[in-house]
């Protein structure tokens, strides 16, 4: 007992002293790299800021123009949604079957499918743009090779047309997120208890059922942790349609139709030196971010209900 | 043992459905893995077919397939026109610092947070996880103004010290130390007399090995192959890393696009040695981080 | 405690805007190079080969004689890297470097948003040190008012290239194209299947849009009038795009996207004929683009001799440079644009075509190009830089570009006729710069 009271008095010994000890390089990192950085690009955004520093205080002037008479930012909202769907949320259709078949006790070379899906998450963006510039490229690509000799289709200009742009965008994402939101549920698969899977098969139930009645209820939580992650980072798509379309001279293709709205914003600020705008831009990303988790969460919670 | 006999029995009519459902479903199910295996798998070998044609023959219809026996040559050119070498000695030394040193202040972070009771602490979690929402695209300038202040410009810190504790890593350790580490372990430590910067060291570090494997790859890798940071921090093209380094190939008027491909098979293949040799480790560290979810 | 913590948090950003009255202070006295003191300068630039002929140049005894106390490093990026580079860092008010080199497309955007150096003012007097330096490149550095933010080091006059081997072969004369309509007669005969596999593997050009930056000027200047209406005058505007229109609908540019490596591979493989572009292309070409192609390429004029701009650069000195460096970086600046000897080196071995008047009758300009055949293409270049058209630039041409861009996009890949793409671009212009 004198020895407990005694430990306490040292520093790190401390039970109390100790978590805000561990914690500290969380803050003190938050406040110095985190803080500042955040304060100035929301003062930014309150003022005409070009690349010479602010020029005057417009107060919500950059936020009312974007909403209201800017050609592209209502655009550049909806082709983020639409990646975030097609690109980001599309992966969870074929991620979740891959990791159910991948978590089949009796499948034979599970590592070396696993290691091949973890593949395209180790993919620099540099690396990326080498490879799927020759994939997609509409004369020498592979993916038009395959359409017009071997299946005997019309080529498709996977870079000019507005349709096929986004399907590029979203090709490129499944293709690099795939694996990885598969091996996620792959671990979460091993956590659930075999002998229910037993118990199901004795009672006559196909995969299929069991995959209804049993993964997908106890994957809840993970699936749900998986989405908001690709909520999140589904709407700050930027580097794929940035390199795949040739940064920031096209503005994301005819239609805009590549132009997401961290690609917008990034153009704002860096190529045409609107840094208030471009702030601002960030700023209303940051709340349809927040809006669409809250309601993912209300969707969760809804859910969680129905099946409690 | 009446249970056990049922589990048996379990297992035996298990086996025969097996046997009876093989053939169809089964042929299909590993057609499904092979061709996504392939689809995931084929830009790393096109990769390396690119590099090893003529630098002037990359592009072709039908495209090229199969490996040619320009590899070497356009290693060659590749050293010939960027200090390579040396840009993956300062891609291998940034990666590495930041991978330890992330490593030890999200444990340390994850720690408090999954195994301590403290004021404030909802408030920091929920805080901790709001701010990975945050967009981070315009916050570099003012972050680079700030660098420029602290004289970190043209030095390895811009890349390193904001990443150390970062939210992400945190919580990822968070989760996982939460089932990882027994509570009644703590107690008993402490009663032998252990401090809790001990216990962080002597019993939390290698009760997390599963959970940092997995940490520190991800980290690594983000580390490896980030392109802004060293863009902005470090022009230099002798202090620079490789993914900067090929990009002055790539989009800039000189060098070999074969040097260009070879340069790009070198810069993914530690990344593919290291995933290969801690696949075990990754598997495992995802499937403990995780279980909460 | 939420409330609490808002609350903190909403009084420290109220302290922000402090922060960026920094930059605001009057213009510092510039003292002029210290002879007794020693000057390490970096110039961050795109070009591996041009810093390297600077760094040569520099070594001369013209400038070490002069200026022995100051030593010169170069920074070198891709493109695009570079640039991003040295935006980031002006705008974030710093500098890193004392001399940021820019492309002019790139010039505008600080022509009238600043952060750079105001070079008229003394002890640069910049108008002064450039009198010789060929005018529109000058006026596209000077502010509306009269402010000179950079320097111009090389332009780029527009020419057409072609391979004489391949028009040759196809009984075309380049050099008489009097009229677009020549031009894309000439094309369809070089458009052809040469190993008769029933699919087209030879173009006259890369991709239709090169002939829209002809009307367009390079497309770097230009993009308003001179009283600052956007896409006028109209006309111009529908031309670029009904050319582009008509080279696409006669088929004879091969759809390859610039600077995409098929592209890159065009030059050298012989996929592509001609092209029309600013005289470094030629510089690239013979460096490493298509190296094995040498003797084979020849210049011509562009169809009915137009004049156009492609390209050009600019020597710059951030405002944040230390006072005291600025003077030893203008001088560096000086040498490399005003002297014959780096002028004539860069033009010689990289093809970056002078600012400087005085050297457009220099012997140089009549000697034979081995590259070109021993063509005398620099006596075109050089007729194509004393006539070039002087377009205003302003700091919405990047977005200006871009909106256009995609508008010949439309045109090309949706069908839409010139007129509604020219409307739809001014409409979304409009509204950006409103």
């Amino acid at each position: 007992m004198p020895k407990r009271s005694l430990r306490k008095t040292s520093f790190l010994g401390s039970q109390k002293l100790a978590p805000y000890v561990f914690i500290s390089p969380f803050i003190i990192s938050f406040l110095v790299f985190g803080l500042y950085p955040i304060g100035y690009s929301i003062t930014m955004s309150f003022w005409k800021w070009t690349s010479n520093g602010p020029q005057e205080f417009v107060g919500f002037r950059n936020y009312i123009k974007l909403l209201t008479s800017d050609p592209f930012f209502l655009r550049t909202l909806w082709t983020s949604f639409v990646l975030m769907i097609f690109g980001s949320g599309l992966q969870h259709l074929f991620a979740l079957p891959l990791a159910i078949f991948l978590n089949d006790s009796k499948i034979k070379g599970k590592d070396f499918f696993q290691l091949t899906y973890f593949l395209p998450y180790i993919t620099s963006t540099v690396s990326i743009v080498l490879i799927f510039s020759q994939l997609f490229d509409e004369n020498y690509g592979w993916l038009n090779y395959i359409l017009t000799s071997w299946l005997h289709l019309n080529p498709v200009k996977w870079l000019n047309n507005p349709t096929a742009i986004k399907t590029s965008i979203a090709i490129m994402l499944n293709w690099r997120f795939i694996g990885w939101n598969t091996l996620i549920y792959v671990a979460g698969l091993q956590s659930i208890d075999r002998s229910l899977y037993e118990a199901a098969e004795i009672d006559g139930a196909s995969k299929v059922q069991q995959a209804i009645r049993i993964t997908l209820p106890l994957l809840k939580p993970i699936i749900f942790f998986t989405l908001t992650l690709s909520i999140i980072g589904g709407f700050q798509v930027f580097d794929e349609a940035f390199v795949l379309l040739g940064g920031y001279t096209r503005m994301g293709g005819p239609q805009n139709a590549g132009l997401t709205t961290a690609f917008y914003l990034m153009a704002m600020g860096f190529e045409f030196g609107r840094l208030g705008k471009g702030s601002a831009v960030a700023w209303l990303m940051f709340i349809v971010i927040i809006l669409l988790n809250i309601l993912h969460r209300q969707i969760g919670h809804r859910e969680k209900r129905r099946t409690a | 043992m009446q249970a056990s006999g049922l589990v048996n029995s379990g297992m035996l009519m298990k086996k025969i459905k097996s046997k009876l459902l093989s053939g169809g479903s089964r042929i299909l199910l590993y057609l499904t893995l092979i061709v996504f295996a392939f689809i995931f798998a084929f830009p790393f070998y096109y990769v390396f077919v690119l590099a090893s044609q003529e630098g002037t023959n990359m592009y072709t219809f039908p495209p090229h397939i199969f490996f040619s026996s320009h590899y070497l040559e356009n290693i060659g050119k590749l050293f010939r026109d960027i200090p390579f070498a040396r840009n993956f000695l300062n891609s291998v030394g940034i990666a590495t610092t930041a991978t330890f040193g992330t490593a030890f202040f999200c444990t340390m972070g994850g720690f408090a947070l999954a195994k301590y009771r403290f004021k404030g602490k909802k408030i920091i979690y929920t805080f901790m996880l709001s701010t990975i929402a945050i967009p981070v695209f315009l916050n570099i300038i003012p972050f680079f103004k700030m660098m420029v202040a602290f004289n970190w410009y043209n030095t390895w810190l811009p890349l390193i010290m904001p990443g150390l504790a970062n939210a992400f890593g945190i919580f990822l350790m968070t989760q996982f130390l939460e089932e990882a580490v027994p509570d009644d372990l703590l107690a008993s430590a402490r009663i032998d007399g252990l401090t809790e910067f001990g216990i962080l060291m002597k019993i939390v570090f290698p009760l997390a090995k599963a959970g940092l494997a997995i940490l520190m790859i991800v980290t690594f890798i983000g580390s490896w192959n980030n392109l802004i940071g060293p863009l902005v921090f470090l022009p230099e093209k002798m202090k620079t890393t490789i993914p900067v380094a090929l990009t002055l190939l790539y989009n800039n008027l000189e060098g070999d696009r074969g040097g260009l491909m070879a340069g790009n098979t070198l810069a993914i293949t530690p990344l593919m040695i290291v995933v290969i040799a801690f696949s075990k480790q990754i598997i495992a560290g995802l499937t403990a981080g995780s279980i909460k979810g | 405690m939420e409330k609490k913590l808002l609350l903190m948090v909403m009084s420290i950003f109220s302290l922000f805007p402090m922060f960026s009255e920094g930059q605001q202070e009057g213009p510092k006295q510039i003292p002029p190079v210290d002879m007794d003191r020693t000057y390490e300068i970096t110039v961050g630039t795109w070009s591996q080969q041009l810093a390297d002929t600077y760094a040569e140049s520099l070594k001369s005894a013209e400038f070490t004689s002069k200026f022995p106390n100051i030593s010169v490093s170069f920074m070198v990026a891709d493109f695009s890297g570079h640039h991003s580079r040295a935006v980031t860092t002006i705008a974030a008010g710093e500098a890193t470097n004392q001399i940021e080199m820019l492309e002019v497309a790139q010039i505008a955007k600080f022509v009238e948003g600043g952060g750079l150096t105001y070079l008229d003012e003394a002890p640069f007097n910049g108008f002064e040190a450039g009198k010789d330096i060929v005018d529109f490149a000058m006026g596209n550095a000077t502010s509306e008012s009269g402010k000179l933010v950079a320097f111009p080091v090389d332009i780029a006059p527009a020419v057409l290239f072609y391979r004489k081997s391949i028009t040759d072969a196809a009984g075309v004369d380049m050099t008489k194209l009097n009229t677009w309509d020549q031009f894309i007669e000439a094309g369809k005969k070089l458009t052809i299947d040469k190993d008769g596999d029933g699919v087209i593997d030879q173009y006259a050009i890369t991709h239709a849009v090169e002939v829209s930056n002809v009307p367009l000027n390079g497309g770097m200047a230009g993009w308003f009038d001179r009283e600052g209406n956007p896409f006028e005058p109209k006309e111009k505007f529908i031309l670029a795009l009904e050319l582009v229109k008509m080279v696409r609908d006669a088929g004879i540019d091969g759809d390859l996207g610039t600077w995409s490596p098929p592209w890159l591979q065009a030059y050298a493989d012989g996929t592509v004929a001609a092209t029309i572009n600013g005289a470094w292309f030629g510089g690239g070409l013979e460096t490493w683009i298509a190296p094995e192609t040498k003797g084979d390429w020849r210049v011509a004029y562009i169809p009915g001799k137009s004049y156009a701009s492609m390209g050009g650069s600019y020597f710059t000195i951030p405002e944040q440079v230390p006072a005291d460096e600025k003077a030893a970086a203008w001088e560096v600046i000086k040498f490399l644009s005003t002297s014959d000897i780096a002028q004539l080196a860069s033009f010689v071995e990289q093809a970056a075509f002078p600012v400087m008047t005085t050297l457009y009758d220099h012997p140089v300009m009549n000697e034979g190009v081995e590259f070109f055949g021993g063509q005398k293409v620099r006596q075109i270049f050089a007729d194509v830089a004393r006539n070039m058209p002087n377009d205003p630039v302003s700091e919405f041409d990047p977005i200006a570009r871009a909106i256009f861009g995609n508008a010949t996009t439309m045109v090309l890949v949706e069908g839409l006729s010139p007129e509604e793409a020219y409307q739809d671009a001014l409409n979304e212009l409009m509204a950006v710069i409103e």
